[in-house]
């Protein structure tokens, strides 16, 4: 019955209806990615629409079937993100050099302006003159006279004629009719834009629908040569190459507050290892958080096979014993991780107060390092218990009973025996969960913060940051976000641990039992 | 047949995906302005324009709520062309970073409008000489002290340490941090001590040429907050845990709090004694931060069409006074205007405005947020050095006038 329903026409109906749906979903994605510009995105999501229905509604590959959707989200949520890390970590992408250098250039003639040395600015009204041209409708405050300007011309208006408003700002005038509130928001888009003739140097730009400042452009930009002049002063500002346009006679001055991203290519990798202040926090990240995934699966495995050991014989409350083993893996990381926060505090904290001691634990460094530890310890030990008991059940009682018969003490059983066959067992999981905590951002995020940090001496890691940690100050740092140098430290990250996890597999030989 | 179904099907799939491509809007309707505010200041801008619906005419206004200051500046980093906002009421040390990212847009003032702030508030949301958008609200502290401990305010720092040191025995600490943390909130603390990243002049431009005095700091600490053996005398925590719970619990006689919670004290039973943290010389205070929280005109209004719009309602609902005091009533924060107090809704905020207006200091990100080691990690890490790990004061003092030097210099040349 059940496979009649995956079978004939109904089911092909319901392939239908199920691709047609795909389809459109993924359709009204890429629009959305095409009208935000992104289009690799949006070409990725018409490779899928083609692919998917390409697939399921031929018979090219039947493999491929099965495959296809766990393909398209390795491409879209693994390959895409790291080489677009890959990508990004090649660019001077900071604050400050966020946008594309059109936009950048953009901002810089936009805001490129100057105000008059007095700041005038006039209340107004816009409107259109007699000749339909847009206008405003303002009172000189300066020669207390009556004017409309278009872009292009100025006209003085008799004041006979000016009608004010309830605010005392002029609305009316023969030659000047109001645009409506209607008119106005649809010109909205146009008319920020607009220059409004004044006097030859300062044109009046809109603030608003009711006020104009005065302003004149203080910089303009010379596309052929691809260059800022400062109007004011002379000063060429020329593209650094670095994302900035900087002053050929200063280059440590640049234009505006805006840069854009620019490709540095390697420089990220190469400051690494060059620049001291960025070399030592590197390393010294790097080895703690080998030694800190080191002692993890260590600490982790240890208690976790003492137990299994332990309760693997039969006693009395065995299970009990066991469920409640396995609660701190049942309960949310997240709450563990705070509650044991709240009890290494050093004025309130538990631990203080049952030791009778006043540590500050999250202070010094090597405190916080055993605090970290123990926490994982906590949320770890359960996963290798419940591992190493399943474990101990599959080696065969038979090999212990007969070092017993010829002589061997439990000790040596346990060593010789049951310990070797366990790590044969276990090895690919240790692997795996080394390069787990490798990136276990969770725990030091929200235990410590990675700190701490001896900010005074100019340290810009803590003393339990990993390098995950690490990477995420870098690239959200409250002042100075340095994604490109995030993104580089993020690609060691990854060749790390796709080594390690190569290293495991080929351990467990997995890739050679499935070839 | 197994064919031209499969021919019918593709015709289907693509019929679908292309009444898909026709149901997406293009654009949110013409004449929206959209503003962007955390959870609470949200909710309080939706009920001030369902009270007055013509802020500016023929626009309506359309307000996003964020949980949080942390997840709205989160969405507002990962706003893009389409989903950002065109106003977005937000911290004003946020000015520089948020301008550097080409995502705000700069503002001039009509006299009117102008005249209703102080220059130092105006000072606080522009960069580069550019203003960026209008204040909104007065985010400040006060220190509060338990008439039931002491009967007066303290006139000097060292009234409080002393109070604290005869009476040691029944108390956790003398002086803590229950609102703004260790670097935001217990400036008031530092200044009292010495420690000023830097000091406004008169005329309420920056000044540069009178830096921290490390040996007057290292002096200070010694004398107010150590022991003769260099230990923490227990005074000052170098933590703001459970500062809050142990003030109410009368184990703490003095507490610096934020304007934002004063509720809480008020629903304890606490009365408004209410102070800036006395100097070390009796009759002065020591600054603390009295910073704005602005609406900020953003670059995305231009791409929406709507940048003309979005300007008439910063002026016409931050920048006056009728808007000024609709959204205050609800908000319950000091207006950010030169006459805030006198419209503040609560005598708590009076109490605060009052604070603020003694002695306070503006927040001026571009040299708060530094070059190498910002404000922010520099004085918690100065607290963990003399008073937990015991560090010399005059060391850490000495690089902490150096990192407060540094970023000085750095924030001059940025501003």
């Amino acid at each position: 019955m059940l496979v009649s329903v995956f079978r004939g026409k109904f089911a092909l109906v319901l392939k239908l209806i199920f691709l047609a749906a795909t389809s459109a979903i993924l359709g009204l994605l890429a629009q959305h990615a095409l009208a935000q510009g992104e289009f690799a995105i949006a070409i990725f999501l018409i490779f899928a629409i083609l692919s998917i229905n390409f697939v399921y509604l031929t018979s090219k590959s039947i493999p491929l079937k099965f495959f296809l959707p766990g393909l398209l989200f390795l491409l879209a949520f693994v390959v895409g993100p790291i080489l677009y890390t890959l990508a990004m970590s090649g660019f001077q992408y900071q604050t400050g050099n966020i946008l594309s250098k059109p936009e950048a250039i953009e901002q810089l003639i936009k805001t490129g302006v100057a105000q008059d040395p007095d700041q005038t600015i006039f209340d107004v009204t816009i409107g259109k003159n007699k000749a339909g041209e847009i206008s405003i409708l303002y009172l000189n405050t300066t020669t207390n006279v009556y004017a409309i300007s278009t872009e292009k011309t100025r006209t003085i208006e008799p004041a006979s004629g000016v009608k004010m408003n309830d605010f005392d700002v002029p609305s009316s005038s023969p030659n000047f009719t109001a645009l409506t509130t209607d008119e106005l928001g649809s010109l909205d888009a146009s008319i920020p834009k607009l220059k409004f003739f004044y006097d030859g140097e300062y044109y009046l730009g809109l603030e608003g629908f009711q006020a104009a400042s005065l302003y004149k452009q203080a910089i303009r930009y010379d596309e052929a040569k691809d260059q800022f002049v400062d109007l004011a002063t002379g000063d060429i500002y020329k593209d650094n190459g670095r994302g900035n346009f900087a002053n050929v006679n200063n280059k440590e001055q640049f234009l505006g507050s805006v840069g854009w991203r620019a490709p540095i290519w390697f420089e990220h990798y190469t400051k690494l290892f060059t620049e001291k202040r960025l070399r030592a926090p590197f390393i010294s990240v790097f080895l703690w958080t080998i030694s800190f995934a080191g002692l993890s699966v260590l600490t982790t495995f240890a208690l976790g096979l003492l137990l299994a050991l332990a309760l693997n014989k039969a006693i009395r409350g065995r299970r009990i014993y066991r469920s409640i083993l396995i609660l701190p893996y049942a309960m949310p990381s997240v709450m563990s991780i705070l509650i044991w926060g709240g009890m290494f505090d050093t004025e309130f904290g538990a631990i203080n107060n049952l030791l009778g001691t006043h540590i500050a634990w999250f202070q010094n460094a090597a405190f916080a390092r055993a605090a970290v530890i123990l926490v994982n310890l906590w949320l770890g030990f359960p996963y290798f218990y419940l591992v190493a008991s399943g474990a101990l059940q599959a080696i065969p009682s038979e090999l212990s009973e007969a070092a017993a018969i010829d002589g061997a003490s439990p000790r040596q059983i346990f060593n010789k025996i049951t310990l070797p066959l366990l790590l044969k067992i276990l090895s690919p999981l240790l692997i795996a969960s080394f390069a787990y905590n490798f990136n276990n951002f969770n725990l030091i995020y929200l235990l410590t913060g990675g700190g701490p940090i001896a900010q005074l001496d100019g340290d810009i890691a803590g003393g339990t940051d990993i390098l995950i940690s690490y990477t995420y100050k870098i690239a959200f740092n409250e002042g100075n976000s340095d994604l490109g140098l995030a993104s580089a430290i993020s690609v060691i990250i990854f060749l790390l641990v796709a080594s390690i996890s190569l290293y495991g597999l080929k351990k467990s030989k997995v890739l050679e039992d499935f070839a | 047949m197994k064919k031209r179904l499969s021919v019918v099907s593709f015709a289907a799939a693509a019929a679908v995906a292309l009444a898909g491509f026709a149901a997406v809007p293009a654009h949110a309707a013409g004449g929206e302005i959209v503003i962007w505010a955390d959870g609470q200041r949200g909710p309080n801008l939706q009920k001030l324009m369902s009270q007055k619906n013509d802020w500016v005419a023929g626009y309506s206004f359309k307000i996003v709520s964020y949980s949080s200051f942390d997840a709205l500046k989160a969405a507002f980093d990962n706003a893009t062309e389409k989903s950002g906002p065109d106003i977005i009421l937000a911290a004003n040390d946020w000015v520089p970073t948020a301008a550097k990212a080409g995502k705000l847009a700069p503002v001039t003032l009509t006299p009117k409008v102008k005249e209703q702030f102080t220059a130092g508030q105006l000072f606080d949301l522009s960069y580069k000489g550019k203003l960026y958008g209008l204040p909104v609200d007065v985010n400040n502290v006060g220190m509060i002290y338990n008439a039931k401990l002491v009967k007066s305010a303290p006139k000097s720092f060292g009234d409080m340490v002393d109070y604290y040191l005869a009476n040691k025995a029944s108390l956790k600490a003398g002086l803590c941090v229950a609102g703004g943390g260790m670097s935001w909130g217990a400036l008031g603390v530092s200044t009292a001590l010495g420690a000023y990243p830097y000091k406004i002049k008169d005329d309420g431009s920056v000044d540069s040429a009178d830096p921290m005095n490390a040996t007057t700091v290292a002096a200070n600490v010694s004398k107010y907050l150590l022991t003769s053996d260099g230990k923490s005398n227990g005074f000052f925590p170098a933590t703001d845990t459970g500062c809050k719970d142990n003030f109410i619990a009368g184990k703490v006689p003095f507490a610096i709090i934020g304007n934002w919670e004063w509720k809480d004290y008020l629903a304890k039973g606490f009365a408004m004694n209410l102070s800036p943290v006395p100097g070390t010389a009796s009759g002065t205070y020591a600054p603390s931060f009295g910073s704005v929280s602005g609406a900020l005109l953003t670059t995305y209004a231009a791409k929406h069409g709507v940048e003309a719009g979005a300007k008439t309602a910063l002026f016409n609902i931050f920048g006056s006074r009728t808007g000024a005091r609709m959204y205050q009533k609800i908000e319950g924060r000091p207006a950010a205007s030169k006459d805030g107090a006198s419209f503040s809704p609560t005598a708590g905020q009076k109490g605060f405005a009052k604070v603020a207006g003694i002695t306070s200091l503006p927040q001026i990100g571009a040299i708060l947020n530094g070059d190498k080691t910002s404000y922010w990690d520099a004085l918690p890490s100065f607290w963990t050095a003399v008073l937990v790990d015991g560090k010399a004061p005059a060391t850490e003092a000495a690089k902490l006038a150096a990192i407060y030097k540094a970023n000085l210099a750095k924030g001059i040349s940025d501003l």
